[in-house]
């Protein structure tokens, strides 16, 4: 078997002192798509952005395409009053390390960058790239999947709708020409009319060879675009399910909370 | 009343005055608008600047002598920010109390620096010989040559600092990083560094200022306490929410300044102005051109 581009070896973490997860292990394929499917507040965002590098993993290890990202060994969690253990304490995972690596995480309901035009922000998420063929293909890419964003290259991001927000994050993911692009609950809060518009931006993304990560609560959308789903409850993956057996909505509501009334 | 050439006299230098405190005030600004800390170390970068001039003017004299000095100060100045992110900021940046521990350091860095020139320059009153003689008129009165050159170079450098934050992709890069850090980490960019070369960038500025202040009046180990008062002033008066907020509230400063300097007498000035900042702090608390976001 060949290695796998994304492995989680028993990882943990959380805000410190509260665990959010812990004991996570799984392994993502080369050419896979993977869905998470949970309630919300079980911990699904913390792990994304652990994997992302924004939080510190306490223990356990990320390993992308063979390579590990974070520190090794276990946090410890030194605290004082009197003394800063942070200047002696390293971060034990970088986000530009992730990025650089391909891996890239986009951010729920992220804001942005509120006073920067479109056009300013797309222009610099290339950065992440440096060195690496295909931004022009790329650029043309997320032109064709966003239209409106070219309409709306001059506008502030804080005068966008949520919608084109998510566009644009979606879009700075793209250009970093991602080996796997995370995409945390690219739906979320959005009317229904332009949640079919991203559902479909998605497929296509997913259709042009780009691994995805997806955490959404629209099981539908999830089944019909993922080859394998997790299900995370409390922290940890209680179910995974293959792309030969997707189950209902109802199913899974069942297998998450019990016999329904 | 006063006589129209006297008028236009104590504009022109409230004009000269402003454009330095713009210079002054944008680095703050900018220091603040990005990293969210108050650089209280900043007027020492200005006398530090002017220490590090006045220096180069001593071994080379003569126009060219002043100018390699400037260059001099702004490189070494802006080297100084560099690294003082890494030690004043970053190794508290972790911490819920950031704020109030940037005060501690930066305080804690401006009495080093201070100190740091008392020993090596000395605690004598020293002048950087202006370059530039000669004076023109304006409307009646006479304005050095020396000044206006100040005035325009003052405000080209605020133009140029404005276009590299706009219109480069390193610029581009420090803004967003100014505006969603964790965002700006997740395009990989190394925050830390943008946030390093924003405080060299500002302490550059500062030490353009200083070389001016310096050529103008007499620099003392102490001659960072004013200019960072006035920076703070010109901050709180005009707001943050644009780039052009403190520049254009260092003018109204600086012309406030030199008038009430004329009619009450040099010590009432600063007395003026923190009334107008109390004014303005309880009318508009966000300043004159501000709301309430802060931005770069």
């Amino acid at each position: 078997m060949s290695t796998p581009l994304l492995e989680l070896r028993n990882l943990g973490g959380g805000y410190p002192p509260i665990s959010v997860f812990r004991n996570i292990s799984l392994s993502i394929g080369n050419r896979e798509s993977v869905g998470f499917f949970g309630p919300n507040g079980h911990g699904k965002t913390t792990l994304l952005k652990t994997v992302a590098g924004l939080l510190d993993p306490w223990e356990g290890d990320i390993l992308f395409a063979g390579t590990r990202l974070n520190a090794e060994g276990r946090m410890r969690a030194r605290t004082s009053r009197n003394l800063n253990y942070d200047l002696f304490r390293r971060r034990r995972i970088r986000a530009e390390t992730v990025v650089r690596a391909g891996l890239i995480y986009v951010m729920q309901g992220n804001l942005l960058f509120p006073e920067m035009t479109v056009e300013e922000v797309l222009d610099i998420a290339p950065r992440a790239a440096e060195g690496r063929q295909g931004v022009a293909e790329m650029r043309l890419l997320v032109d064709d999947l966003f239209p409106r964003l070219c309409e709306r290259r001059d506008s502030k991001i804080r005068y966008l709708s949520g919608g084109e927000r998510q566009m644009v994050s979606i879009a700075v993911g793209l250009l970093a020409l991602p080996r796997m692009l995370i995409l945390d609950e690219p739906t979320l809060g959005l009317s229904p009319k332009l949640r079919i518009e991203l559902s479909q931006a998605v497929r296509r993304i997913r259709e042009s060879n780009v691994p995805l990560v997806i955490v959404d609560q629209n099981v539908e959308f999830l089944t019909s675009l993922v080859d394998r789903l997790f299900l995370f409850d409390h922290g940890s993956i209680t179910r995974e399910i293959d792309a030969g057996s997707m189950p209902s909505h109802d199913e899974i509501m069942t297998m998450m909370f019990g016999e329904t009334l | 009343m006063i006589s129209l050439d006297t008028f236009f006299f104590i504009l022109a230098s409230g004009i000269l005055l402003g454009g330095l405190y713009a210079l002054m005030a944008t680095g703050l600004a900018v220091v603040w608008t990005t990293l969210g800390v108050f650089n209280f170390a900043h007027g020492t970068f200005v006398a530090l600047g002017a220490y590090v001039a006045w220096q180069v003017t001593q071994s080379i004299g003569g126009g060219a002598g002043f100018l390699l000095a400037a260059a001099l100060s702004v490189i070494v100045m802006f080297g100084i920010g560099f690294v003082l992110h890494y030690v004043l900021v970053k190794p508290f940046e972790r911490n819920t109390n950031l704020v109030l521990l940037a005060v501690i350091t930066t305080l804690a860095a401006a009495s080093i620096i201070e100190n740091g020139i008392l020993i090596g320059w000395g605690p004598r009153d020293k002048q950087i010989t202006p370059p530039i003689e000669g004076s023109v008129g304006f409307f009646g009165a006479s304005i050095n040559l020396y000044d206006i050159v100040i005035l325009l170079v003052a405000l080209l450098t605020l133009l140029a600092l404005a276009l590299f934050l706009r219109r480069t992709s390193l610029g581009r890069a420090m803004r967003a990083a100014a505006q969603n850090r964790e965002a700006a980490e997740l395009m990989g960019l190394n925050v830390s560094m943008l946030f390093a070369i924003t405080i060299g960038l500002s302490a550059a500025t500062a030490a353009l200022a200083g070389v001016f202040t310096g050529s103008l009046r007499f620099i003392s180990p102490t001659f960072g306490a004013d200019p960072l008062m006035k920076a703070l002033v010109v901050v709180i008066l005009g707001g943050v929410a644009r780039f052009t907020s403190p520049i254009y509230a260092a003018f109204i400063v600086g012309i406030a300044e030199s008038f009430s300097a004329y009619f009450l007498g040099l010590y009432w000035a600063p007395a003026v102005l923190f009334a107008m900042m109390i004014a303005v702090l309880l009318i508009k608390p966000e300043g004159l051109f501000g709301h309430r976001s802060k931005t770069l």
